[in-house]
């Protein structure tokens, strides 16, 4: 269990992702629902690794160990989340019911032509975010994802909404193209949205607290909005049951025009903002976090069934030379 | 970092001094010297320079604003381009001249 986890196996299958894509669109909502509970019950007996991370997870936010039936609530939630996918991507938004926080916030950052950087995480559906351009087209979403990560959704994804790949940035292509690619989507004015939670394993990295303990963050989603002088906001999409989502938008920092010297602590600030606003979210709605992997110590020995691991954040966020 | 050590020029032509120069002014680099960047030495991940993706921005912006052209992310020779101190003066006079 020391894989990183870029290493492990798509969570999805092919097999449950073409079930829930089959049904899904065929026979509705509705019945692709009903199947997520199996499913669940599934994924809790066949796949230890991910229950533990649940275990250890809810134990540390919600200080107590939680229920089986808590943790297959988790993963539930998750499923849920990953069957909306297909009906968000196909553009049947008018089944789900979206709350938006602070749509004018972005609006008034969008305005000033820029672009702007939405950093979200890997809670809830990032997905609803396209909810909030419906009858915009002036509104270009770029998105940055690795579409290598996860063959069986990405191909999911491209067949259901073909457009929607062109707004796709490739995160599979070697770091410093990416960081160009963002930047001239940023210069043209694009919505440009990442997952900022997450990093590779050799992206250089800083150490947020987070949930009460160190946990390391990747450096250029929180670099890159000082260098560019761009308004950076958080996005996140939290998922509340049934067919109700809450979508967020909360100003993390305006065009920060950090002197070169001060840049690094600029980051490491606006990356400690982003994790607390994270983590405030996470603490009110814990089943939204998705993250199947040891968040605290990614490339460590992988979570401890028994408790929170509390020893789990050492750091070893990669310092340059 | 020793400051008096005489400037040892690992055969770097005019064009790639300047870069050189470029380089470490623009992304505040103390570890190495603009003499002493080895031309054909990699730029990125673990040689003596060990610059990553934010140093890539950074030397973008930088270029762009020296020498007045974008290095794009959609380059298929960015691998070749960005790979030394020798390939990128190279791809930066071919812009300056088909400019």
């Amino acid at each position: 269990m020391s894989e990183h986890w870029s290493e492990r196996k798509e969570g999805g299958g092919r097999f449950a992702i073409w079930l829930i894509r089959g049904i899904g669109l065929r026979l509705g909502r509705p019945a692709a629902r009903a199947l997520l509970y199996p499913i669940t019950l599934y994924f809790f007996l066949r796949r230890p690794y991910e229950r533990r991370v649940s275990y250890a997870f809810l134990t540390r936010v919600e200080g107590r160990r939680p229920s089986a039936w808590r943790v297959m609530r988790h993963i539930h939630r998750f499923a849920g989340t990953l069957l909306d996918r297909v009906f968000l991507l196909a553009e049947r938004y008018a089944r789900f019911d979206v709350r938006m926080h602070g749509l004018d916030e972005l609006i008034a950052r969008m305005q000033r032509g820029r672009g702007v950087l939405l950093l979200g995480a890997h809670v809830g559906s990032f997905e609803v975010l396209r909810a909030a351009t419906i009858g915009h087209p002036e509104v270009k979403l770029r998105v940055l994802l690795d579409v290598h990560k996860t063959p069986a959704l990405t191909q999911l994804l491209h067949a259901l909404n073909p457009a929607i790949g062109h707004g796709v940035i490739d995160a599979g292509r070697p770091p410093g193209e990416i960081v160009l690619a963002l930047a001239e989507a940023l210069a043209e004015g694009a919505l440009v949205t990442l997952l900022a939670d997450r990093a590779r394993a050799d992206e250089r990295c800083v150490t947020v607290e987070f949930c009460g303990a160190p946990a390391p963050l990747p450096l250029a989603p929180f670099a890159l909005g000082g260098i560019l002088k761009v308004p950076v906001v958080l996005c996140l999409g939290m998922y509340r049951g049934g067919n109700r989502y809450d979508l967020y938008f909360e100003p993390l920092a305006d065009a920060p025009a950090a002197a070169r010297g001060q840049r690094a602590a600029a980051a490491q600030a606006l990356a400690q903002a982003y994790a607390a606003r994270l983590e405030h979210h996470v603490r009110l709605d814990p089943c939204n976090w998705f993250n199947w992997h040891d968040f605290w110590n990614p490339q460590g020995r992988g979570v401890d069934a028994a408790g929170p691991g509390v020893d789990a954040g050492a750091d070893h966020a990669r310092s340059r030379a | 970092m020793d400051t008096t050590h005489p400037s040892s020029a690992p055969s770097q032509s005019a064009a790639e001094h300047e870069l050189a120069q470029l380089i470490v002014a623009s992304l505040n680099i103390d570890w190495i010297q603009a003499d002493a960047i080895e031309p054909e030495a990699p730029l990125f991940g673990d040689g003596a320079l060990g610059l990553d993706s934010i140093d890539a921005l950074e030397l973008a912006l930088a270029v762009s604003k020296r020498y007045g052209f974008q290095l794009r992310s959609d380059n298929p020779d960015n691998k070749r381009i960005f790979g030394s101190l020798r390939a990128l003066a190279a791809h930066i006079q071919q812009q300056r001249g088909a400019a």
